[in-house]
């Protein structure tokens, strides 16, 4: 019992961070109807500017994190300027080549010698120790995931349902057309939810980069876990992508445990494989 | 007063709108018959700032309506219930109406006052206002087309073929609506296939046919038109 109780918190920390990142991705897609394929570089230079102001600026970890999501908003609303805005009316096979482009790019840009090198860095955590309940032991960092993770589902939910500038991203993601006709200014819009996603991205990344390493890499291994977790739950879908992130940490965590750690990856692509076997509009189908 | 003058509209080289003419004058109903393809939504969308036109002008009290920003249309009082509706679907009715008044959105109140005279002019929708708006009946979410449109408080309203689509008797009531916010003193441009009911509320109406204005005239004289008898009220 204690085991499953162990197991079952080590999927929840992960499904935290696979769910903030798969929200900005399955918003960018909503509001733009183009997969995002940097979005995994923007994680992965979230845990890089995480690293770098605890370490060159040596702030402390909440500044550190609060400074990788406000550069990596920025960043990304400036994605959306010089790449998607361009080629909005171009194929959409345009835009996804440009931002594999750029996802490579800032790859290559992390691991050269006078950035920051390839081989990957390590940051320490803000809150060492484990808590021990009964068995099950908790380490502080995974508790943290939890806790801020849904604390910021929370935040993004309020701001969609409850605000109007949250509104204008549900409605322009269901009616493109509707939101210009109404007087929604829809650059602003993509610009927003760019800086949005980028924000989400950086602080799932602040918060699991002391437990794993920051490698230039890690973005791209990121962007295959959440492409096939928004696909799962329904391309533009918000609850999709929550339950989708959560089904995929629990099927990896659980089938790591149960099966094989060498295999855990390979059981959630075959989660996947089923379910869209199953249900190819995913989980979530969107209304038109 | 709405002057459309020459106005012109290309997609590519295909010319949807060849030099039309049009006045709308204040307080007025005016109907712009046309058949399929005669480019009454071109002329829509344009007006709207939706789409770029190639010559000519068209203006709304003297500000230019030509220019590509829907948002600067909003603002200055012209609004549409488009072609299809374009709500969002997902979202609730009231919602939906909310985002109608986004160029009045530092304006709380006002917006709070206008959604109550919405719900007078349209009651049917008070019980559906948390429901989602695609959940609706066909006739319920042109009034919710309407409602958003009006939400944005117009000076001009453009009505894109609200009818397609509805029974006889729905068309009925979103005439009398319609009838109702013009008696309010918005004027109104309305875009019909279904001439007999759009002539019924109008006070005056323009045939455009392949890009051009071919006709227009007093609701009468376009009543008794023998063209306009064959074409459009099938007798
Ligand atoms: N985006 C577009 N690109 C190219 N041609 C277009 C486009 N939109 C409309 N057209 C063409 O312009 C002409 C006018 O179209 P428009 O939609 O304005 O007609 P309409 O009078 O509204 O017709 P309907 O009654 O069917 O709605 C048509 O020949 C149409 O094929
Ligand atoms: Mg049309």
């Amino acid at each position: 019992m204690t085991i499953v109780l162990q197991q079952l918190f080590n999927a929840l920390a992960l499904g935290g961070v696979y769910a903030l990142v798969a929200l900005g991705l399955t918003l960018v897609y909503g509001v733009m109807r183009v997969p995002n394929f940097a979005h995994g570089g923007l994680y992965m230079l979230g845990a890089y500017l995480t690293y770098a102001s605890l370490d060159r600026l040596g702030v402390g970890y909440v500044p550190a994190l609060i400074i990788a999501a406000l550069g990596v908003a920025l960043l990304a609303a400036l994605l959306e300027r010089l790449i998607f805005y361009p080629l909005r009316d171009a194929p959409h096979v345009h835009p996804m080549i440009a931002a594999i482009g750029v996802l490579f790019f800032l790859e290559a840009l992390i691991s050269h010698p006078s950035v920051f090198g390839p081989d990957f860095k390590q940051i320490a955590e803000p809150l060492p120790g484990i808590l021990n309940l009964g068995g099950v032991t908790l380490t502080w960092q995974r508790l943290l995931i939890i806790v801020a993770s849904l604390l910021v589902m929370w935040g993004l939910n309020f701001f969609l349902k409850r605000t109007l500038t949250g509104a204008t991203i549900e409605a322009m993601s269901q009616n493109r057309e509707g939101a210009r006709m109404v007087g929604i200014n829809t650059n602003r819009v993509g610009m927003l939810t760019f800086a949005i996603s980028g924000a989400l991205a950086a602080v799932a990344a602040a918060l699991v980069a002391p437990i794993n390493a920051v490698t230039p890499a890690m973005g791209e291994v990121m962007n295959l876990k959440v492409f096939a977790i928004i696909i799962l739950g329904g391309m533009g879908s918000v609850p999709g992508a929550i339950v989708g992130a959560f089904l995929l940490a629990f099927t990896e965590v659980f089938g790591g445990f149960y099966i094989s750690l060498d295999f855990a990856d390979l059981i959630g692509f075959t989660m996947l494989v089923i379910v869209l076997a199953i249900r190819p509009q995913g989980l979530f189908q969107r209304g038109t | 007063m709405l002057e459309v003058r020459d106005l012109s509209v290309k997609y590519g080289h295909f010319m949807a709108l060849r030099g039309v003419n049009l006045t709308v004058q204040p307080g007025e109903i005016v109907v712009l018959l046309g058949a399929n393809g005669a480019g009454k939504s071109t002329l829509f969308r344009t007006l709207s700032g939706l789409q770029r036109s190639s010559g000519g002008s068209a203006t709304w009290n003297g500000t230019a309506l030509t220019t590509g920003r829907p948002e600067f249309n909003v603002a200055h009082g012209v609004a549409q219930c488009p072609e299809g509706r374009l709500l969002f679907p997902d979202l609730s009715v009231e919602k939906n109406l909310r985002l109608g008044a986004f160029v009045h959105r530092r304006d709380a109140s006002g917006t709070a006052r206008e959604l109550e005279r919405i719900y007078e002019l349209f009651p049917a929708l008070v019980e559906k206002r948390g429901a989602p708006a695609g959940s609706l009946s066909g006739g319920q979410q042109q009034m919710v087309a309407i409602a958003r449109a009006l939400m944005a408080r117009p000076q001009l309203l453009l009505l894109d073929e609200p009818s397609l689509g509805l029974a006889p008797l729905v068309v009925e009531q979103v005439f009398q609506a319609v009838q109702r916010v013009n008696n309010d003193g918005v004027s109104v441009l309305l875009a019909e296939q279904n001439a007999f009911a759009a002539l019924g509320i109008a006070h005056r109406g323009y045939v455009l046919e392949g890009g051009q204005i071919t006709l227009d005239g007093p609701q009468q004289a376009l009543m008794t038109d023998d063209r306009v008898r064959s074409a459009y009220l099938g007798v």
